[in-house]
């Protein structure tokens, strides 16, 4: 067969250039491609038999490509919902009227343990609920209370309706087991278990309570004080000079970040039976307490 | 909370009874006590009463007092609440007496913003812009803010441009300059065809 030198050295140069064969540039014949009838005994049928029986397809069959239910990939909706916190809301004209009815004491610190025992809040520990949302939806027209005001989650206008009638706002975070005690003292108290410490809060949380704009607990008080003018020139309303109010104590009053009760102590037992309250002696259960 | 019933003698104890002194205060202080958290930070809550003086001609601070905010009812669909409730914001202020503004930043105002004076000389903003008036007003005071950084800058010399900007405005300038030729020429060609060929 006489070929042409030409060709052959060019053909050559070309294979020199080209990558090598594998399995990644090699191709099936077209005639592989044609769809034959997959299934036992040649196909066809999609398992009813070959003797001319009803022959439903599969709920779906799209005759071959993928159907439409399997083409896209599952949307895992639930995938994290055990670690989503919840907090139900508490409006601030609830607040507000919680406070006219006498269900919550303005000259004392208000915290989760009295909005819980006022009798008009409920939450449910179970369904992961963490705390009270202070919201600004309604009622940011109607606050007129001067309180010193304990939450675990508080909306931008809640914080600024608090602190335009000269009151203070803080965000705080209860883990579940302090929960339990935070919630229902009574209950609580009457089973004999000490106070337990706070445990800081998760990592998605810290940096909320970390910041001085959420007013968390974390956060640097200095900072808190500037944060408090900013959000007085945004929302346009003179900030009361709050050193000069007679209630300057009151309203400053902190727990803690360990600290679960005003006045109480991680670590003691509060024993209701013989009115008293017992404190750990224990070095190393003093040493525990306190870091 | 109300599901045990054999407790419900002791709830009455913790319902808010105003009066009764309770011992709020403590000296516990954990390892995690704001004192250790921010050693440098004062701990008690204050008011900031002077804003710290900068160069610049605006510091951000409007002193609110001096601004006269009305409130009147929004326009619009919304049938009851839009009827009753009063969420329009209309803050106004002289602006030639507005001696707590930079006087450059006044003229400039003047100048830009003669749209929003009325005869009186009172700079007008309105705003309904949310269901709220709180937010309305919040959004009132950003808008005075922008107008007053705005003039801040229309003072300031603009920037040189970069080296970047005049490569690429330089190469742009050629490209359009080379496609203007090309385009002549190919229409020179294109006239040139259409003469008799020349048998020289």
């Amino acid at each position: 067969m006489a070929v042409n030198r030409n060709v052959v050295d060019r053909a050559l140069a070309v294979l020199r250039t080209l990558p090598r064969v594998s399995l990644y540039n090699l191709k099936d014949h077209e005639h592989r491609k044609k769809r034959s009838a997959r299934g036992q005994h040649g196909g066809g049928t999609h398992g009813h038999g070959k003797k001319f029986r009803q022959n439903y397809l599969p709920l779906g069959f799209e005759s071959g490509n993928t159907p439409f239910h399997l083409r896209f990939g599952m949307e895992k909706y639930y995938k994290r919902y055990r670690l989503e916190r919840e907090y139900p809301p508490v409006s601030l004209l609830m607040l507000q009227k919680m406070i006219d009815t006498n269900r919550l004491d303005t000259t004392q610190p208000i915290d989760l343990s009295s909005i819980c025992n006022s009798g008009v809040y409920s939450m449910n520990i179970n369904f992961n609920h963490h705390g009270v949302n202070l919201t600004d939806e309604e009622g940011f027209d109607q606050f007129c209370a001067k309180i010193n005001i304990e939450v675990q989650w508080a909306s931008e206008g809640a914080i600024a309706a608090i602190e335009r009638n000269g009151g203070v706002i803080t965000t705080s975070y209860y883990d579940p087991l302090c929960l339990h005690a935070v919630t229902d003292p009574a209950r609580f108290f009457l089973k004999g278990d000490p106070i337990p410490k706070r445990m800081i809060p998760p990592e998605d949380a810290i940096e909320y309570y970390s910041s001085a704009d959420n007013r968390g607990y974390l956060a640097d008080p200095e900072k808190v004080s500037l944060a408090r003018l900013a959000l007085a020139q945004k929302y346009g309303y003179e900030l009361p000079k709050i050193e000069d109010d007679p209630d300057y104590t009151m309203l400053t009053m902190r727990k803690d970040p360990r600290q679960i009760f005003y006045g109480l102590e991680p670590g003691w037992v509060v024993s209701l039976k013989d009115k008293a309250i017992l404190k750990p002696k224990d070095k190393e259960l003093l040493e525990y307490y306190r870091t | 909370m109300a599901q045990f019933n054999r407790f419900t003698g002791i709830f009455p104890l913790f319902r808010a009874i105003k009066g009764i002194k309770v011992n709020h205060s403590s000296n516990y202080k954990s390892a995690i006590a704001l004192e250790n958290l921010y050693p440098n930070s004062k701990l008690t809550l204050t008011t900031p009463s002077k804003i710290p003086e900068t160069n610049e001609k605006f510091n951000g601070y409007i002193p609110v007092k001096e601004l006269q905010i009305t409130y009147s009812r929004s326009s619009g669909p919304g049938g009851q609440n839009v009827n009753t409730v009063s969420t329009k914001v209309d803050l106004r202020f002289h602006l030639e007496s507005a001696t707590w503004l930079n006087e450059d930043i006044r003229a400039k105002l003047l100048e830009i913003q003669k749209n929003k004076l009325n005869k009186e000389g009172y700079l007008v903003i309105k705003s309904d812009l949310t269901r709220q008036q709180h937010m309305n007003l919040a959004d009132c005071l950003s808008k005075l803010r922008k107008m007053i950084w705005a003039a801040c800058a229309a003072d300031a010399p603009a920037p040189a441009p970069s080296a970047e900007f005049l490569e690429m405005a330089r190469r742009r300038k050629e490209k359009a300059a080379r496609e203007r030729l090309l385009e002549k020429r190919s229409r020179s060609m294109t006239k040139q065809d259409r003469q008799a060929p020349s048998l020289d």
